[in-house]
């Protein structure tokens, strides 16, 4: 290990990480039980659910029928599923954009500003408030917010619309006419995620060098534009990976959705994941249908973060 | 959640198919005709049985039930082992829980056609019929209330072979505040037009005299009973057992639904019912905020033990005759459960049906089938067993508006909900139901 400056590429015939060749028996031991548990609970179900897609099957001891694409092309034509999947977009704002935007601006506030500033150990609880509802139970957050959220007057944000404005509010939040449902839905989400982006925004900052800050500041840099030469290139990787579990989470959500409105009022915040569930767990008398939407999830989820990866590649190629 | 889900669903339905594999094949139920019958000796000693239910302990069902479970402890030298779980948990899970190695040996379970009926036809539920011969529930329970043990091949209540077992009845009526009907000068309403004058009563006091839920099944059962304030024997039949054709549209359906849309205009009943749950209408109504709250004899026990303001007063629904309501839920045995735990579920079973068991749940608060009338003491059990034989009297029972399909109970609050927050019309709602209803009764007519 003598290049340790200096990188060079590894001779041909030796490979840094050893593949292939004859390998003792007791190298393959070590991957069985990997294997095995790979293959119980993450292959088999989703090949298992893939192919319950093209079936016909009720449950219980019944015996699933072949359907063929007869799921799927119902899926197509269901408006439901269609709306389920419009609501992601709702989501996305409330789980990814918003979050991270405003995640951004708050780590490098608490970072930048009030580590600073004042101290850091205030940061760290500051840090630490925004953080907790992401480890709340969504069960115990969906709670709260039904106390936010109840529709008459003695709701808390009701009564807090109230003060503000001077004239008795009694918003009819999580059941109402048109997009109050999935604005409560979002209003839960953002709460929610809010920490999430912090926590790793904040951690990334860690890294940047602090001397940075400090010559820009003695060049005469204010709060914003050191933000935005310093702070955001950054922690340009933290936030793409930021983006991308909180797009793969919004595309799969399911219990705010379940907690807060149960997919009402008339069905306006059904998401994909619901949807399938209430296919499948609700009585549903196809549960092949129920497959049929949680692989169309699935292939949904899997296509986003291809993309997410290449243009994250791509980005870092232009950077390099 | 998802990826855990398919995990679970997956390893299921494994066992699903496994078993479905061994058996002597066919889709449907692979019970032998006729089903065990009581072996007479019911010495267990050493084993234990496990019972699955869902009314909590302070019910008058989960008070009965474990003075249910100590007697068969004694009597048999086996163990039960009690476990309480949700109603929405186990009406989402049964189907897979029950082909499972997890499977209660005996469970409680909803009746009714999309439920314990749907669940007869995947051959997931032991015929009882044996049992029922053996232990003699045939005549300790009223025919009405056999309408929900009996299954059909299809699934249909009222016919065929017996799956389930009620322990107790239930029925909806209307619950009222005397002390806020006093205040106001108002009666207890005897006729529609009355009740609609009370509404009014309370309206003009800027009250939201009629509480209910519109994101569960309260809002459901008063749109039921609207609909049956109009209409006869044969809409029921026709509604629940496909009897004939159900057109949303049209009367007695489309009555009720108009009549809804005009209490929600006129503001008896709130538009913010779309974003109450039933327990939010139910404490709204504990703590005094409504006059008036229209659901079914399951919260009649924690009634009289919540409420201390005010005094509680029960009546029919004014200008009914048909009244949701029928027995309460089943008791049931999974196919799974072993030759000798399915002796032991039934024994546990026929401890429900003694009278001195029946008269605890009746004294709870509870409606029991097979009670000793001169056993049950308390006035106010009395007063709520007076009224449902009132309604058993005239052959009232209409069972509940979630039946007839397995996904009715999502698609009525789902409608209702959009003609309570205002975003459906009567007859947008009428269309939407109607597509629902076609959609989960094909295959039945």
């Amino acid at each position: 290990m003598s290049a340790r400056t200096v990188r060079t590429r590894p001779p041909e015939d030796l490979p840094l990480i050893p593949s292939g060749g004859k390998k003792p028996l007791a190298y393959w031991l070590y991957f069985i039980p990997g294997i095995l548990l790979t293959l119980g609970i993450v292959v088999y179900p989703v090949v298992y659910n893939v192919w319950l897609s093209f079936h016909s099957w009720r449950g219980g001891f019944t015996i699933p029928e072949f359907v063929g694409l007869e799921n799927w092309g119902q899926l197509m034509g269901d408006s439901s599923f269609w709306m389920s999947f419009r609501n992601i977009i709702f989501m996305i704002i409330a789980m990814v954009i918003i979050p991270t935007l405003v995640g951004l601006v708050l780590a490098a506030i608490l970072f930048d500003v009030i580590g600073r500033r004042f101290s850091g150990r205030l940061a760290s609880f500051l840090r630490a408030t925004f953080y907790l509802p992401q480890v709340i139970p969504i069960a115990v957050a969906g709670v709260l917010f039904g106390w936010v959220l109840y529709p008459d007057k003695t709701g808390v944000l009701n009564q807090f619309l109230t003060w503000v404005t001077g004239s008795e509010v009694a918003i009819n939040w999580v059941g109402g006419e048109g997009r109050t449902a999935l604005f409560s839905v979002m209003l839960l989400m953002v709460w929610v995620q809010i920490g999430y982006p912090v926590v790793i925004f904040m951690a990334a900052l860690q890294r940047v060098d602090p001397e940075l800050y400090e010559a820009a500041e003695l060049d005469g840099a204010g709060w914003f534009r050191r933000f935005h030469a310093i702070t955001r290139p950054m922690i340009r990787p933290e936030v793409f990976v930021v983006a991308l579990t909180t797009t793969i989470a919004a595309l799969k959500v399911f219990g705010p959705v379940f907690i807060l409105t149960q997919g009402g009022p008339n069905k306006a915040t059904y998401v994909p994941s619901y949807y399938a569930y209430i296919q499948f767990f609700g009585n549903g008398t196809n549960k092949g249908y129920a497959a049929a939407i949680a692989t169309a999830v699935t292939i949904v989820v899997a296509v986003v973060a291809v993309l997410f990866l290449r243009a994250q590649r791509r980005a870092e190629q232009k950077e390099a | 959640m998802r990826y855990r889900k398919h995990a679970t669903t997956a390893a299921l339905a494994a066992v699903a198919l496994t078993l479905a594999a061994c058996s002597s094949g066919g889709g449907s139920s692979q019970t032998p005709t006729g089903g065990a019958t009581a072996s007479g000796d019911n010495d267990y000693a050493g084993e234990t049985l496990t019972v699955l239910v869902y009314e909590n302990d302070e019910s008058a069902m989960g008070k009965a039930w474990r003075e249910a479970a100590k007697i068969f402890e004694e009597e048999t030298g086996a163990t039960v082992d009690y476990q309480i779980t949700s109603f929405e948990d186990l009406s989402d899970t049964a189907s897979q829980l029950f082909v499972s190695s997890d499977a209660p040996d005996l469970s409680e379970y909803n009746k009714g056609n999309g439920t314990a009926g749907a669940l007869s036809t995947l051959g997931v539920l032991q015929n009882l019929d044996g049992f029922f011969e053996s232990y003699g529930w045939d005549d300790k329970l009223a025919d009405s209330l056999q309408t929900t043990t009996k299954y059909d091949e299809n699934g249909v209540m009222g016919d065929g072979a017996h799956y389930g077992v009620p322990n107790y009845g239930e029925f909806v009526f209307l619950y009222y505040n005397a002390d806020l009907l006093a205040e106001h000068g108002v009666e207890v309403p005897e006729t529609l037009e009355d009740f609609e004058a009370a509404l009014q009563t309370f309206a003009d006091a800027g009250m939201t005299p009629l509480v209910t839920s519109a994101q569960e099944y309260p809002a459901g059962q008063l749109w039921y009973q609207l609909v049956l304030n109009d209409a006869d024997r044969s809409f029921v039949d026709a509604y629940q057992l496909y009897d004939g054709e159900v057109d949303f549209a049209a009367p007695p359906a489309a009555d009720g639904t108009a009549k809804l849309a005009e209490w929600v205009e006129k503001g008896y009943v709130s538009r913010s019912a779309t974003g109450m749950t039933a327990e939010d209408a139910g404490l709204a109504f504990i703590n005094g905020e409504a006059p008036f709250f229209y659901s079914g004899s399951w919260w009649y026990g924690r009634f009289l033990n919540d409420i201390t303001d005010f005094e509680l007063g029960i009546a029919d629904f004014p200008g009914s005759t048909l009244v949701p309501g029928s027995s309460g839920n089943l008791w049931v045995v999974p196919t799974v459960t072993d030759e000798l735990h399915t002796q032991m579920a039934a024994y546990f079973i026929d401890i429900t049906m003694r009278p001195e068991i029946q008269a605890i749940l009746g004294n709870a608060g509870g409606l029991p089938v097979a009670a000793d009338p001169a056993d049950i003491t308390d006035e106010n059990a009395q007063a709520l067993i007076e009224l449902f034989n009132e309604v058993l009297d005239r052959d009232g029972l209409a069972f509940y508006p979630d039946w007839p399909t397995a996904t009715f109970y999502d698609d009525l609050n789902a409608g209702l909900q959009g003609l309570i927050n205002g975003s459906l019309t009567p007859e947008q709602t009428a269309e939407q139901l109607q597509a629902d209803y076609d959609a989960g009764t094909e295959q039945f007519r």
